[in-house]
């Protein structure tokens, strides 16, 4: 049995969503940063089924740095959230609002 | 050493001195003093050199300052026989007048200064004689313009010297715009400013020619010579200290009007000529006449040099550029002598300027009185001093092409004779009629010396069959052009007579209209409204004043007001506002909420789609 590649476009699409609603509604940074790269993972799940369907290496090509990018941003991200934390004791985005007008 | 490397020697040294004197000496007056002479020295050393190695030969260098697309400027050297013999005066004459100034300025405060701006202005001057294109000309023009105003400027604690130096700048800047329109519209015609450019294609293409070029140039010649009707500079410019005043307002830089007339001389259509004729002659009676009503022994010199420049110019209008050369030179010799010799008089006077205040100084300062009466009998044109050839081949051209201004510019020579004659017979005969002319003292040798040095040259300068072969050529050829020309004979006699008449008359009738040693002024006593209509000089700074207080301060009013309105008010003002107003309503997009923020990327994200895809514009 053969998955369609609108399967996978679906799931991909699902995903996508899910972490942008999460980014829209959540409070918690760290779970803000999950959907974040949930996001991230939606796409490079859409970039492997076309190169998977087409037959090129190019969509695979885009996963790697992709992959990379990603790793490289968490562990950036992360401290900045430790860091935030250390000062601030709460990681809460409605309660890290100092620079409104 | 090349010729151009020499002139280059010449036109930079100045500078070199002036900016040492600047930025290390101004604390030091001696030093500066004597690098401002040596300067001067070296310069009258490299003209000589540049002279001797061309010998007569004419040198063009240029090379390209500025280029704007097909648009050049230039800067370079045109060192023809004209320039060489300019440059010879200028030096010559400019380095006696630095040595003068070493006596002269001793007690002065300020004498690092002084230097310094006579070392600028040689700079200037120097640039004006080799340049070899109009825009080269008119930077060296400003140039002069800068440091006439800043010598004048130099008692700045006087207010009339403030305001003298101001009036200078801004008379000077009046006939300015009409020479930069005059280079604009000449780069328009000929597609160059070059001199021997123009005059190639000139001479090639006569119908090239207008009235208009020469008119608009002719406008910066009428300011820096201060011909009518922006003359009133020059007798105000006399608050300078008197050296200034001989090298800057009666030796050089007035002369350097003429000069540059004498440089576009191919410009020139007939009746710019005339113009040019009528104007030099009208200025050399009227200034005549002014001299009259002047007490000052330094204003009445300044009316005497406003007049001798008429006369340069009549005789560049009539068509003898070469004659106006001429009495550049002699006129620059015996008129730097008599500003000098006035110097001395101040000087021994303790400052004292007032003819009528001196008195009996042909006793107490020999030298000074001697040398100043060679200088006074040269520019009344006695016969075999320097004045008299220069001022007979002006008066000669004038009754062979113009015999109405011929009588005129007669008369002004009567008139030249009857001032320079009251003024010596009030100021050096007689008994002393002050404390200050009373104790008057002969200056010391480095202020007589160059006295002595000009009196020589205003005696034999005028001959030019003892001028160097490869000097004067142009003035040679004018002369022999005069020679050959018929009636010239007749015209000579006339002239020797008429001329002779003149000087002779008016030095006889103001003596025994003035007297020796007089107190007062007779014309004043015995015709009062003559001598109150003389002293007003035709009201030109009356009108000027009430010119510039009522018409032109209107106009700067409304101006302002234009300013305030509209550039302050509406567009300033305005487009801060609305900026402004942008920035209050982008304030309030800026909540504070992470969450918001994330909802304004969507948002810049889907606009950013719509218009990629054509859905939006």
């Amino acid at each position: 049995m053969t998955v369609g590649i609108n399967a996978f476009l679906l799931v991909a699409g699902w995903l996508f969503a899910i972490g942008l609603l999460g980014v829209l509604l959540r409070k918690n940074t760290l779970v803000i940063y999950m959907s974040l790269e949930l996001m991230l993972n939606a796409v490079n799940l859409a970039l492997v089924a076309f190169s998977r369907y087409n037959n090129t290496m190019d969509g695979n090509l885009f996963v790697f740095f992709i992959i990379t990018v990603a790793a490289a941003e968490v562990a950036v991200g992360l401290s900045i959230v430790v860091a935030l934390y250390r000062r601030r004791q709460t990681v809460l985005v409605n309660e890290l609002n100092s620079l409104s007008h | 050493m090349t010729i151009a490397q020499s002139l280059l020697v010449v036109l930079f040294a100045p500078l070199v001195s002036a900016a040492l004197i600047c930025f290390f000496l101004r604390g030091r007056g001696v030093l500066a003093s004597y690098l401002s002479v040596g300067t001067a020295a070296v310069i009258v050393f490299f003209s000589w050199w540049a002279w001797s190695g061309a010998g007569g030969e004419s040198v063009a260098v240029s090379r390209t300052w500025l280029e704007l697309g097909q648009f050049h400027i230039d800067l370079g050297f045109l060192f023809d026989g004209v320039a060489a013999t300019m440059l010879l005066m200028v030096a010559f004459v400019g380095f006696l007048i630095h040595v003068f100034s070493l006596g002269y300025m001793k007690a002065d405060k300020a004498r690092a200064r002084f230097f310094g701006g006579l070392s600028i202005f040689m700079f200037s001057m120097l640039g004006i004689v080799l340049a070899d294109n109009l825009i080269m000309i008119f930077i060296f023009w400003e140039l002069v313009g800068f440091s006439s105003y800043m010598l004048i400027g130099h008692y700045m604690e006087t207010e009339a010297a403030k305001e003298a130096s101001k009036k200078a700048f801004i008379v000077n800047r009046v006939g300015d715009v009409g020479f930069l329109i005059g280079i604009v519209y000449a780069y328009w015609q000929f597609g160059t400013t070059h001199l021997s450019e123009m005059s190639a294609i000139a001479g090639l293409h006569p119908e090239m020619l207008n009235w208009l070029i020469p008119a608009c140039l002719m406008c910066g010649f009428i300011g820096k010579s201060a011909q009518f009707p922006l003359h009133v500079w020059l007798p105000d410019a006399m608050a300078g200290p008197t050296p200034v005043s001989a090298l800057i307002h009666a030796a050089t830089m007035v002369a350097a009007g003429v000069y540059f007339l004498i440089r576009i001389a191919f410009l020139f259509t007939p009746d710019v000529l005339t113009f040019i004729a009528w104007l030099g002659t009208s200025v050399a009676v009227y200034a005549g006449f002014c001299a009259y009503a002047q007490n000052d022994i330094k204003r009445i010199l300044a009316y005497s040099t406003l007049s001798q420049l008429g006369y340069m110019a009549a005789a560049f209008g009539l068509g003898y550029p070469g004659i106006a050369l001429f009495h550049l030179i002699t006129h620059a010799f015996f008129k730097a002598l008599l500003f000098l010799g006035a110097g001395s008089v101040i000087h021994g006077c303790h400052h004292e300027q007032d003819i009528f205040k001196m008195g009996g100084l042909f006793r107490r300062m020999p030298i000074t009185s001697i040398t100043f009466l060679v200088g006074l009998l040269a520019l009344c044109g006695v016969y075999g001093l320097s004045g008299f050839y220069s001022k007979d081949g002006i008066l000669i051209a004038g009754s062979l092409a113009n015999p109405s201004v011929f009588y005129l510019l007669f008369g002004g020579a009567f008139l030249t004779a009857g001032y320079m004659g009251r003024l010596f017979w009030v100021a050096f005969l007689g008994a002393p009629k002050s404390e200050a002319a009373e104790h008057a003292k002969e200056s010391p040798l480095v202020m007589t010396v160059p006295l002595l040095v000009l009196a020589v040259l205003s005696v034999v300068g005028g001959m030019t069959w003892l001028w160097p072969e490869t000097l004067g050529e142009l003035i040679r050829a004018d002369l022999d052009h005069l020679h050959h020309m018929e009636g010239y004979k007749a015209a000579h006699k006339n002239v020797l007579l008429f001329g002779s008449a003149a000087w002779v008359v008016g030095l006889f009738v103001s003596f025994f209209f003035y007297g020796v040693g007089a107190r007062e002024d007779r014309l004043e006593k015995v015709s009062s409204p003559v001598y109150n209509f003389l002293k007003k000089r035709l009201w030109f700074d009356e009108i000027y004043n009430f010119y510039v207080a009522n018409i032109q301060q209107r106009v700067a009013d409304l101006l302002s007001l234009l300013d305030v309105f509209l550039l302050k008010g509406l567009i300033i003002r305005g487009g801060a506002g609305l900026v402004g107003l942008f920035g209050l309503g982008a304030k309030q997009l800026h909540v504070g909420s992470i969450h918001s923020y994330v909802f304004w990327f969507l948002g810049g994200l889907i606009a950013f789609w719509l218009i990629a895809t054509g859905l939006f514009f």
